[in-house]
């Protein structure tokens, strides 16, 4: 075996090409030749450097783009073609068999539907007639991939994850039960106070559906931190929630009451009780609610 | 009908979602500027649409992939001829460049930085056979697929590309 050659294999060697009996012919060579000892340590190294070599991630803006490619595609693709081709997506229903895999990508692409869904419907609002049926069946597919966001990440260990979720609901026009009772669920039982807020803000926007009022109100005594019990006081008080008294008087005499939340408590009542609105709120979250007050004579009955 | 159509979306999604990043990692390792190689990047995602009849299954995902990758590389080659240069890598190279030999540290990523532009002076057929070979890691078997030439040519081409890798780095660093 003459040193030309092993030097041409030693590529080939260092990808891992060299079959078998190549390689322990070259190793062999090797061990007993500095001229091609050397010139292996130094193809080795540089080999080893190219891994180092960085790659750029794709920017932010490369998932949504291509998503937005995706559905144009979509909707300018021939309806004949719409339906499945025997070759590449054949091939692609049989590479998908892992179930956790196609729940990632439905997740994934989801939630990127959802983006360009909402991209695609801030751009077509003069949209001819036609167009208006195809519009409305979008609009309710990107909100039902919310919810389907929304429920699988507010379960996510991490309070970022779920912070996340919560964020969904804002962009839900009318959450559907169980999306309600996830939220709900969380107000009162996650760990994280800043979700427990963030949760509590964004109920605080469905107050219109009566199973959120009352949720909100059941609320009041299972919340421990005074953030989100003095929190929890303004929402019924913006939202004239007059079932609140009684569970606010209740959370009154709690023994270790934080001092400040007790104020704001007796605060609170009194406002309600008396029907007075509520003082000026620095943000119009609530303008929506409160155009629908409850009757004052309820006060009365209840207090 | 909306049905189905959305199940295609969802499994073009998951391939984006497995291979967008080598794709783009050989792009830009092709090409040397991040921003034109997202671009092709939907290109290649594009035509994967419109020619997905073309790919019986036969051969890999990936080699299609980059079979498609190369011919968009080509258009877009042909198409910018006069602008085309390395010009993230070369910058990248000489803030990293100059350095001070005592730390280790220092010296190792002054050696890759020193490597990355070689890489990037390396004619583009062979750069092309060694990026999808060291950093796509495809078999050599593959990249005759994907370049339409026998897997002999591709180790002949390997080899030649890290010879000529070797002597840019060495005339860089001298
Ligand atoms: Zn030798």
């Amino acid at each position: 075996m003459n040193c030309d050659h092993i030097k041409e294999q030693l590529t080939e060697y260092l990808n891992h090409q060299l079959p078998d009996a190549e390689r322990f012919a070259l190793e062999a060579h090797v061990a007993k030749c500095p001229g091609c000892q050397e010139e292996l340590e130094s193809m080795q190294q540089m080999w080893q450097t190219l891994g180092s070599v960085p790659v750029p991630e794709p920017s932010e803006n490369l998932r949504p783009e291509f998503y937005a490619m995706l559905a144009s595609y979509k909707e300018t693709m021939p309806t004949a073609l719409a339906t499945p081709l025997g070759g590449f997506f054949g091939w692609l229903q049989s590479l998908m068999l892992p179930q956790s895999a196609v729940r990632l990508a439905y997740g994934l692409s989801l939630l990127a539907v959802g983006l360009v869904g909402g991209y695609w419907l801030n751009n077509k609002k003069t949209a001819a007639t036609p167009e208006q049926q195809q519009l409305a069946t979008l609009t309710t597919q990107v909100e039902q991939m919310r919810q389907v966001m929304l429920l699988s990440l507010i379960k996510n260990p991490s309070a970022s994850e779920r912070l996340r979720a919560v964020s969904y609901t804002k962009e839900i026009s009318g959450p559907n039960d169980r999306v309600i009772e996830a939220l709900l669920s969380t107000l009162n039982h996650d760990d994280n106070v800043n979700v427990r807020l963030a949760t509590l803000e964004a109920l605080a926007e469905l107050a219109d559906e009566p199973k959120v009022r009352m949720g909100l109100v059941q609320s009041l005594p299972q919340q421990e931190s005074p953030l989100v019990q003095s929190a929890l006081a303004d929402v019924m008080v913006q939202l004239q929630e007059k079932r609140s008294v009684q569970p606010l008087r209740r959370l009154l005499k709690q023994p270790d009451l934080n001092q400040t939340v007790k104020d704001k408590i007796k605060e609170s009542i009194k406002t309600l009780s008396t029907g007075q609105p509520a003082a000026p709120s620095t943000s119009n979250d609530y303008d929506e609610t409160f155009l629908s007050p409850q009757p004052d004579r309820s006060a009365g009955a209840i207090v | 009908m909306l049905r189905v159509k959305a199940g295609d979306v969802d499994r073009m999604g998951l391939l984006f979602e497995r291979y967008h990043r080598k794709l783009f990692g050989f792009l830009y390792h092709m090409l040397g500027q991040a921003e034109a190689s997202e671009d092709l990047v939907q290109t290649v995602f594009y035509r994967m649409l419109k020619y997905r009849h073309t790919f019986t299954g036969d051969g890999e995902f990936r080699t299609w992939m980059y079979h498609l990758a190369r011919n968009v590389l080509a258009d877009h080659v042909k198409k910018n001829r006069h602008s085309v240069r390395h010009s993230d890598v070369a910058d990248y190279a000489e803030k990293i460049g100059g350095g001070v030999g005592a730390d280790e540290q220092l010296q190792r990523e002054q050696e890759v930085a020193t490597l990355h532009s070689a890489l990037a002076k390396l004619s583009a057929e062979n750069r092309e056979v060694l990026v999808l070979s060291r950093f796509q890691e495809l078999k050599y078997e593959e990249i005759a697929r994907v370049m339409n030439t026998t897997e002999g040519a591709v180790k002949v081409r390997v080899h030649r590309a890290m010879n000529e890798l070797k002597t840019i780095y060495l005339r860089i660093e001298n």
